[in-house]
This record gives C-alpha cells, structure tokens and sequence, in this order.
C-alpha cells in the first residue's frame, strides 16, 4: 500500500499500471512491510512524499523509475554515438594534427631558439622591455627546477587551443552582434558552457572519441574556453558608438567596410579582453584535461594527487602560476597598448 | 537670387511606433502629437513637411529639442526613411534609389558634420579627414594633398598625424568639418555641428563657415536649435516646433514680420540691431535731395549703422551694394524697426 494509490485508481489507471506488474525481486521495504503483517500504520501526513517518480512508482508499476531516465539518457547517446564521431570524426581532425604539431615541434626544437622566439613574441606584443625580463626569467626558472619540457608542452596546448577559440569565436561574436535572435540563441548555450563543471564535459567526448588522440582533450579546452572571446566580441561590438557609426552610414560605407573599418577596431580593447579571459580558461582547462590524457604541467599534478607526492604537486602548482602570470601580463600589455591609442 | 532647388521635401510624414501606416491615417485627419502619443502611442516625428533648399545657399532648420530637426536632415540622406512623402535631390527621387544608388548618393553628393564629431578614434586626423575619399577605395596617398589641403584651410596644419583624442572639441569639429570638405561633395548636412562647441569657439567656427561657404558655395543644410546662430548662418530660415514647419523664409523677413506667436516668443530675446541688416530696412533709391551723413553697406547690420550715427535720429545714408547706390536708410525707419514686435513687447511686460 503506497501513497499516491488512489491516485491511479481515482484516474482509472489501475489496468495500465499492473501491466507493468514486474516479477522482479521484492524490495527490502516491501519485505519488511510483508514480516510485520497487515497493520501498516496510516502514513502521517508529515511523511508525505513528494509524488517523484520513484514514489510513483512504488504506487504503479508501469511508471518508470528515475533511473530509467539517466539510462534512457545514456542509451540514446550511444545509440546516436556511432553516426556522431562518423561527422565530427574527420570533421575535428585537424585539431588533432595541430595539437600533435604543436608539441612535436616545441618539444623537438632546441630550448636556445624556442626561448628567444618567444621572448621576441612577447617584445613584439608588449613593446616592454622590463616584461621580456619577466617572462625570460621566469622560463629560466622552470628550465632551471627541470619542468621545461612540462611547461612548454602546456603553453604549446594554449596556443592552438586559444588560436582556435579566437578564430571560431570572433566570426561567431560578430555574427552575434548583428542579430538579436542569434544572440538569443546563443546565449544560453554560452551560459551553458560556462557553468557546466568541467570534468561533465569531458564524459561525453570520452564515448565520441579515443582517449588516445589529442583533440579529446583539445575539444574540452576549446569548449569550455571559447565563452569569454565570443561574448566580449559580440558585447565589444555592440557597445561602438552609435554617433561613429552613424558616420559610417552617412558617408556610404558598405556593411563590410563598417565591419572592418569601423567595429572591428573600436571593439579591439573589448575582443582583447576576451582573448586575454579565453588564454586564462585554457591554462585552467589543460590542467583539468590532463585526466583525458592532456601532457603538460598537468599530469605533474595529477601525479601528485593519484600518488600523495606533496612536492611533486605543489611545484608543478607553483609551475602553472607562473605560466598564469606570464600570459595574464602579456596579453594585458598588449591590450593596454590598444587602449591607449583608442583613447576617445 | 534665384538659385536652382537642390533639395526639395515634399509632404513628408514621420511617425515612430509599431505600427506607423495606421497612425499615419489619424495624423492626416488632424490629430496632434499629444493626442497621437496618448491614444496611439505612436510619435508624431514629421508632418506634413515641404522645404526646398537651394543651390548655393545655407538654409538652416532650426526648432527646440523635439521639434523634429535631427530627424529631418536624415532623412535627405535617408539615415532615417519617411513613413511618407518624396524627396528629391537634384531632380532625382532619393526614396525610389537602391541601396547602391543610395551609398553612391551618400559617397558623392552629400557629406555630413556630426553634433559630437564622431570621427574614427584609431585613425590619425589626416586618415580621417580622407575617410570620404577612403570609403571610395583611394589610398591614403592618393588624397593626402586633398586632406593636407582642408585641414590647412580648417586651420590644423601640422597636426595631422595626431589622434582625435590628442585635440580639443573645438579642433575635432574642424576636422569633421575637413573631412566633409575633402568628399567634394555638393551638399553639406550639419546637424548642430556646432552646439556642442563653447560659445566663443563656436564664433569662430561659425565665421569659418561663411568664409568657407563664400569660397566654394556649397549647398549647406544647418541644423540648430539656437536662434543667433540661425540668424547668422541663414540664407533661408526654416522653423519648427513639433514636427511641424511654423514659418519659413528670409531670416530678416521672419523678424520683422513673424507669423506665428511661436515665433514671436523665440525672438523677443535677441538684439535685433545686432541681426537685422541695412538691406531689409532701406527704402529705394531717393533722387538725391536728401543729405547723406555717409555711406554704408547693405548688408551692415543695424548696430554698426547705430555707431556710426552715434544716435543722432535725423540723418540719413546713403546704401552701397558693390559701390552702386541702391538705396537709403533713414535713421527713423531703423528705430522703427528695432521696436519689438507687440506680442513679445505684451509678454516682456507679464515677464516684468
């Protein structure tokens, strides 16, 4: 005798649950309530389940149970799996090369030239000379304490993941900025990607792909990376003056000149700090990453979560903020550069 | 002077809101902009609006914030689309064009100077004063010497390869104003080019202006909503109040003969000797009995007749126009003139 009993049989449903009747075994509470006979208490009204659908179920046997719904969910997307990862197979490859490119050619380079080259990135983008001081010696220090290798394997993940994400994520900014109904849709799913933890993501792509290949864990990172530059882009965008832009139209430009003439550049300040959000979510993700086999600092840490080696751990830590520092102050600089000759 | 019409407005209508067809329909019929507002909840931009501008003229449209200016002069280059009416530039109508008639229009044939500059901050003064001449694919080096050229005559050499943001207001509007040179284009729109500017810079900027216009005559639609200024610039004086033209005309021939208490009200605060010139208070040509105390211009104004008589209300001068007599003013028809309408005399009185 359950609860929402009379629920069934007030709607005349008695039928359509028995049919449902299962020959499963009995559960434990059926069997204790069967070993103290028929004198079931009348259920207080302060034990009232909420009618869920285990509680429906225990009334009606046809109503499916709430397990029933994380299987449906798992079996429809194994069901759906195989015709998935046959589009988005080839379709992501490239990411794979990159990715495999990138850490064969900074791992197979020389230290003495890979260290210059992107020292003189760093000039190149913050014209500061104290900040390439910075950055050469915090490199120095992490090839000094033998983490090179690590952290260089990290930063060449960043770099394709945070290219990628500004390439897909400007055009879809852009796209955003110029229809509201595009915006209303995307937004939730930016929301979306943004709240969801980390570690949700990474299950599904685990079934779609191979953990063996590289974009597994370069589709995580570019998920859950690419929110900030497509926001910023489609905000910095929007909020250009309307005067310029009226400008724009009073002198006959066409919509692409107004794009490239006009909006791109009075967003720059805000794409730039989009990017500048996007490199930080990556460095953040990679680490995270390091469970579906990502290189780099990450596995330190996973090492020393998974074997208790207190220092192995905390270096590696250490290794990673200073990598953090350095991307966070480079690409600061060049934003602040922006800033300055966008002065209104 | 009667010039060609460059512009003419005809029966134009705006109505913002959802729905603009159906309320245009109420507004026909006569209903006001209030009525509108409040039963409609539509508002009434334009009505009924018929202006020809001329060649070669500055006809400024002036009226108060809401009066419909700002949305009236986008419409000449269609920034703003009518709900309806016809507009035609050069004989041509402006509403029947494609979008790439409509750009060639904006490229070629009309520049326009903004209330708040709104010049490109990443681009240097120079780059933007050739934005005109950019957008039509010239290279930078293609119309340097154009740009190099107006900034000069605008009064900003050698500051043409500082940002905007380096400037004062003052010398930001001198490069819009540039930059609307460097386009070559017949028609000028200014739309309150000048109030954002401090008044003694604004002056300048409004004589820079006439000297300009008297060099290359362009076709020169103003907007504002301060009278001295209309008064100074205008060739032709359109006034507005709700969306609606109240009197439009010589700007001299407005304040001696308002036609509205609208208008009454708006000039009773300006010095009149200050505005009205010789040429709209002489009389013809006399056969030379009268004594003359000297010789002035037609288009002196009262005040500086006022000096030179040094308030002696007998005499009389003799009026030049490119050293041909053409006329005569007696000091009393100017004192009559300087007398302040009635209505606005009634109202300064209630005021006191």
């Amino acid at each position: 005798m359950a609860t929402y009993d009379s629920l069934f049989s007030t709607l005349g449903l008695e039928d359509w649950c028995s049919e449902g009747q299962s020959d499963g075994p009995m559960s434990m509470a059926d069997l204790l309530a069967k070993t103290k006979g028929s004198d079931v208490e009348e259920p207080s009204i302060w034990e009232l389940p909420f009618p869920s659908m285990d509680a429906l179920n225990e009334s009606c046997a046809a109503f499916p149970q709430s397990r029933e719904l994380t299987k449906g969910l798992e079996q429809g997307f194994l069901a759906v799996k195989d015709s998935l990862s046959l589009v988005l197979d080839p379709l992501t490859q490239p990411l794979s090369w990159f990715l495999d490119g990138a850490l064969y050619a900074i791992l197979n380079t020389p230290w003495w030239i890979v260290i210059p080259v992107l020292l003189a990135v760093v000039y190149l983008v913050s014209k500061s000379g104290k900040l390439v001081a910075f950055v050469g010696a915090s490199i120095a220090l992490l090839a000094f304490i033998d983490h090179y290798d690590y952290a260089m394997q990290t930063l060449a993940i960043i770099f394709v993941c945070a290219f990628l994400c500004v390439l897909l994520g400007v055009p879809i900014g852009i796209a955003m900025a110029r229809s509201n109904t595009l915006q209303r849709m995307i937004t939730p799913v930016l929301d979306m990607l943004q709240t969801l933890p980390p570690f949700v993501y990474l299950i599904p792509l685990i079934f779609l792909f191979s953990v063996t290949e590289s974009k597994l864990y370069g589709i995580a990172i570019i998920l859950y990376a690419i929110v900030p530059v497509i926001r910023l882009t489609n905000l910095g965008i929007r909020l250009v003056d309307k005067d310029v832009i009226e400008a724009a139209d009073a002198f006959g430009m066409t919509p692409r000149q107004k794009l490239y003439k006009v909006q791109i550049p009075l967003a720059l300040p805000n794409i730039m700090a989009g990017v500048n959000q996007t490199i930080m979510m990556s460095l953040a993700m990679v680490v995270i990453a390091s469970l579906v086999s990502a290189p780099g600092l990450g596995v330190l840490v996973l090492r020393g979560i998974r074997n208790l080696e207190l220092g192995v751990g905390l270096v590696s830590g250490l290794g990673i903020v200073i990598l953090a520092v350095i991307l966070d102050r480079v690409t600061k600089a060049s934003l602040a550069r922006i800033n300055v000759s966008q002065k209104q | 002077m009667a010039k060609d019409i460059k512009i003419s407005i005809r029966n134009l209508y705006k109505i913002f809101g959802p729905n603009p067809e159906v309320a245009l329909e109420y507004v026909r019929r006569g209903m006001g902009k209030a009525e509108l507002l409040e039963q409609q909840k539509h508002v009434l931009g334009l009505r009924d609006i018929n202006v020809d501008i001329h060649d070669g003229e500055i006809t400024v449209i002036m009226g108060l914030s809401g009066s419909g200016k700002s949305t009236l002069i986008r419409h000449l280059n269609r920034l703003i689309d009518p709900t309806a009416g016809e507009i035609h530039v050069d004989g041509e109508d402006v509403m029947s064009y494609t979008g790439e008639q409509l750009r060639q229009l904006r490229r070629e044939r009309m520049s326009m100077v903004f209330q708040k500059f709104a010049l490109l901050p990443h681009k240097t003064v120079l780059e933007n004063a050739g934005m005109a001449k950019d957008i039509r694919g010239y290279t930078t080096s293609d119309f340097e010497a154009d740009a190099r050229k107006w900034l000069a005559r605008v009064g900003l050499e050698g500051n043409e390869h500082q940002y905007p943001h380096q400037l004062s207001g003052g010398m930001q509007q001198r490069v819009g104003i540039a930059r609307a040179l460097v386009s070559d284009a017949p028609i000028m729109l200014m739309d309150e080019a000048f109030s954002a500017l401090d008044p003694l810079i604004r002056s300048d900027m409004q004589d820079l202006l006439l000297e300009l216009q008297g060099e290359l005559q362009k076709t020169i639609v103003f907007i504002t909503h301060d009278l001295d200024e209309a008064l100074k610039l205008a060739d032709h004086l359109v006034i507005l109040k709700d969306g609606e033209v109240v009197q439009q005309g010589d700007p001299q021939e407005i304040l001696l003969n308002p036609g509205d208490p609208y208008i009454v009200d708006f000039i009773s605060d300006i010095n009149r000797a200050r505005v009205l010139r010789v040429r709209s208070v002489m009389s013809p040509p006399d056969d030379g009995d009268s004594e003359f105390a000297g010789d002035i211009s037609e288009k002196d104004n009262l005040e500086s007749v006022l000096l030179k008589s040094e308030g002696d209300m007998s005499l009389n001068f003799r009026v030049l126009r490119d050293n041909k007599h053409v006329g005569t003013l007696h000091m009393k028809d100017l004192a009559r003139a300087l007398v302040p309408t009635a209505a606005s005399a009634d109202r300064s009185k209630n005021a006191a």
